[in-house]
């Protein structure tokens, strides 16, 4: 992002404004806007009733508490901590816990939105969630860090369970607070609670496959998108912006199916080869170095936003969202984007595609591999019973490829762009929950 | 037990037309070959819990109406009581007392983990609106939470109550318990945590009960004519299916009239479609239409009542041609109408093993619900198959073993389940 708009220059308004339906002027270039608007747009397109339409763009319970911490020398922080739960009609809710210096309840509002229709997409029972820690956890020691996650788990003691409010690892949090969560909601429970967090250690309940579930799922929506948009088979030429969980694990896996990866970048920068990067070498390089610098090969050495517009059949941006905004969709050479990462493609960028006849698919649906991993983890610790590699592969192939049927039936119903197909389907699986379940009391 | 009686045989003096009197009079035949002592049946008898409740609520008009509501688990030795909730002007206690042992012995029958309940709610259903019935079932629901749950008791559709009502029991309890709890009714929607295949799950676990009966008959689908009673989920499924499995359906019928058509057989898929588009049978072209009053005794060789009880009787039962009955709907043949049948040596396969496809997808429900992972629908059916197939076959070895008729037979078997679960669990306290 090139500048920060303030929250009530974000969202805020959104949802805020009591009045009904009105696309709010928003600054286009925010992925929250760019979710927001394409949503707008789904719930006109299916006709949604005005107060399903309210009972959507609020969440339906948002939690902000203090997180007061002993620091090790002996002084006292209060940190502030918050759960934004959307909506529960799929199921229970499912969501990140984002520990960081940078929390915002306007973005766990849109991130919590975004976890809903990502769940309906997929077809995974769970509404969204999302939840903030306001805490810089490279600033911490270890044990900070884990007071901290404690008492911001003990404090939303009565909403977190496997049936009520389930975590997941984002940024700034990972296996061991995932660990950590578990262990602070077993104690105070007296039973094991397993299921009352994903993305957990192996050893305790974590599923086999979680760490490049995102990549899994994209290899199966790339093999899909060979079908539907006449893509050669075999020797395919993609570019991958990003190296981390996401583009790297993507990048070794596309290229031992014998895809052509000839684009890869870092924040330092990328490098291009139309002729296909040796990708192993690159790799090792970045986790022995921990970036992508100084790193030797046959390949040109350009800048993140050259590489984006370098030619090749498949683009999947893996980084940061906005990456793709307005400027880059003019130039692009690709014939398909798949969003691999959160809102890649700004909303102004999008209609440029749009005109420019390139296909983009959406990240709610390209990147749910997370989503339907998670699941598959919180039905194993239901079960009490562990999935082995084969089964969780074949589970995975069956949601990703449902998850993309049921949009491309979307599209040509309503003969929409895919990503408005996919907000539709989630839009109308939400709402006939919702329906189905009525008002309580 | 209904029938209010402790006598080990009424059988001379019971109402024919009973079909609860007949389910006691069952019972003790199967209790006196199993050689049940007393107290055992006694405590069989009974029901473990009773509830009734009033539930007051307020109607579109502004007024309040209080209406009252049961609920009856008659057996938790095998497990979380399963069963339907109606809502109906003629719910009566004792009608309720005995769906709920019914429902022990179905699912003992099947042999799925679950005991037998049942709910009604007195009211007419014509008369509410969609707001009075919401509020009705909410406030149902609420009244009788403290003995619902998946581990407690399992309500799930029965007359009059459908998949909406499903989806707002379960809302409501999982609102109360603050946790989504998709297992604690089944029957719900599919978007909600519903089983794939459970609206045609009665109907096909019917077609499995004929193929599985017919086997040992020792007849091809290919040369035998069926005759179906009835054409609604159970009927009309089981007849889709019959037919897809190369039977010669050659009459259907629903409250009007039937469907007849014995030289080539009924197109069952056109019957279905015109059905649908027409609300009734009346219509379809290539076959005659004709009064349903002697239907039962068309000439066929296999027979499925899938409508109402008390259709075969003492008045009509030497008058049918089938050679295998299989009971698609509850009761309908009547202790007289099985003895002349028995006499003339012509099989009938039981209401509590033949129509339990229903209550066993039911089950699978749950299972998907508590695992919070979902079954294709290729899974549900052959998981029904195996569990159809298998009652099947413990029913008529029990059956031969105590050379009884399958009736018997079948409730041998669930009698003999229940019976030894709560012997071994022992009497608590």
């Amino acid at each position: 992002m090139t500048e920060t708009p303030s929250d009530s220059e974000l969202l805020g308004d959104i949802f805020e404004d009591q009045a009904l339906p009105s696309t709010p002027a928003l600054d286009e270039e925010t992925p929250f806007a760019t979710m927001m608007s394409s949503f707008d747009e789904a719930a006109q397109t299916v006709g949604v009733e005005p107060a399903e339409y309210q009972i959507l763009r609020k969440c339906d319970r948002e939690i902000a508490f203090s997180v007061p911490v002993r620091l090790d020398d002996g002084t006292m922080e209060v940190l502030d901590g918050f759960r934004i739960q959307h909506n529960a009609g799929l199921g229970p809710f499912l969501g990140p816990l984002r520990i960081s210096a940078d929390i915002r309840i306007v973005e766990l509002r849109a991130l919590a939105a975004w976890m809903t229709w990502k769940c309906a997409v997929l077809n995974v029972p769970f509404g969204g969630a999302a939840g903030g820690l306001h805490f810089d956890p490279r600033a911490r020691s270890s044990g900070e860090l884990e007071r901290a996650v404690r008492r911001y788990t003990a404090n939303l003691l009565s909403d977190v369970g496997p049936e009520r409010d389930v975590f997941m690892p984002d940024v700034g949090s990972d296996e061991q607070t995932m660990a950590w969560v578990l262990d602070t909601v077993s104690s105070h429970a007296r039973v094991t609670e397993n299921a009352a967090v994903t993305g957990k250690p192996t050893e305790m309940g974590g599923t086999k496959g979680h760490t490049d579930a995102v990549a899994q799922g994209l290899r199966v929506i790339l093999r899909l998108a060979v079908d539907r948009f006449d893509l050669p088979p075999k020797g395919m030429s993609v570019i991958i912006q990003g190296a981390g969980t996401v583009g790297g694990h993507l990048a070794r896996i596309l290229a031992a199916d014998g895809y052509r990866v000839c684009g890869i970048s870092d924040v330092h920068g990328g490098f291009y080869n139309p002729e296909g990067l040796d990708v192993e070498p690159i790799l090792a390089w970045r986790a022995e170095q921990g970036s992508l610098r100084d790193c030797p090969g046959d390949f040109e050495r350009i800048s993140n936003r050259e590489l984006l517009t370098k030619p090749c059949e498949v683009l999947i941006p893996c980084a940061t969202a906005n990456a793709i905004h307005s400027k880059v969709a003019a130039e692009v050479q690709c014939r398909l984007i798949v969003e691999g990462a959160h809102g890649p493609v700004s909303s102004r960028a999008d209609k440029i595609l749009e005109e420019r006849g390139v296909p983009v698919v959406p990240d709610i649906l390209a990147n749910g591999g997370g989503v339907v991993m998670s699941y598959f983890e919180w039905v194993q610790n239901r079960m009490g019973y562990a999935w082995i590699m084969p089964v969780i592969e074949k589970r995975l192939r069956r949601f990703m490829a449902e998850g993309w049927n049921s949009v491309t039936k979307t599209q040509e119903e309503y003969d929409v762009r895919m990503r408005q197909a996919a907000s539709i389907l989630a839009v109308k699986r939400v709402t006939t929950a919702d329906e189905l379940r009525g008002i309580y009391a | 037990m209904s029938d209010g009686s402790k006598t080990k045989s009424a059988s001379a003096h019971r109402d024919e037309f009973n079909p609860f009197q007949s389910m006691g009079h069952q019972f003790g035949l199967a209790a006196d070959l199993l050689g049940l002592d007393e107290g055992t049946r006694e405590v069989l008898r009974q029901p473990d819990r009773e509830l009734t409740v009033s539930l007051p609520i307020l109607k579109d008009d502004g007024t309040i109406e209080v209406f009252t509501g049961y609920r009856v688990q008659h057996n938790f030795s095998r497990g979380p009581c399963k069963g339907g909730i109606r809502f109906a002007p003629d719910v009566n206690l004792d009608e309720v007392r005995a769906l709920a042992a019914w429902m022990t012995w179905k699912c003992s029958v099947v042999d799925i983990p679950f005991g037998g309940g049942k709910g009604g709610v007195i009211c007419d259903p014509r008369n509410l609106s969609q707001g009075e019935l919401e509020r009705l079932t909410r406030r149902y629901t609420a009244a009788i939470m403290d003995i619902l749950g998946p581990d407690r008791d399992v309500p799930a559709p029965d007359m009059n109550t459908n998949e909406q009502t499903m989806a707002w029991i379960m809302d409501t309890y999982s609102m109360h318990v603050r946790r989504t709890t998709t297992a604690v009714v089944t029957g719900k929607p599919v978007a909600i945590g519903g089983s794939r295949g459970r609206r045609e799950a009665t109907g096909r676990g019917v077609m499995l009960v004929c193929r599985e009966a017919m086997k040992k008959l020792g007849r091809t689908p290919g040369d035998t004519r069926v005759v179906v009673q009835g054409c609604g989920n159970v009927g009309g499924i089981g007849a889709l299916l019959l037919h897809r499995e190369g039977y010669k359906v050659v009459s259907v019928s629903d409250m009007y009239g039937c469907l007849y058509n014995n030289e080539k057989g009924l197109d069952m898929p056109a019957v279905m479609d015109h059905l649908r588009e027409e609300g009734r049978l009346e219509g379809y072209s290539e076959a005659d239409y004709i009064d349903n009053t002697e239907q039962l005794e068309l000439p066929c060789e296999l027979l499925v009542p899938a409508a109402t009880e008390n259709q075969i009787t003492s008045k009509n039962a030497d008058r049918i041609q089938a050679q295998l009955v299989v009971e698609g709907a509850n009761g309908p043949t009547t202790p007289r109408g099985q003895e002349i049948l028995d006499s003339r040596g012509v099989m009938v396969v039981p209401d509590i093993l033949a129509n339990a496809g229903g209550v066993t997808v039911s089950y699978f429900e749950w299972v998907q619900d508590r695992m919070g992972y979902f079954w294709t629908e290729e899974i549900v059916n052959s998981r029904l198959e195996q569990v159809m197939v298998k009652a099947f076959h413990s029913v008529a070895d029990m059956a031969e073993l105590h050379d009884v008729n399958l009736r018997t037979g079948a409730y041998l078997v669930a009698i003999d389940r229940v019976a030894r679960v709560y012997r071994m669990r022992g009497v608590f306290a």
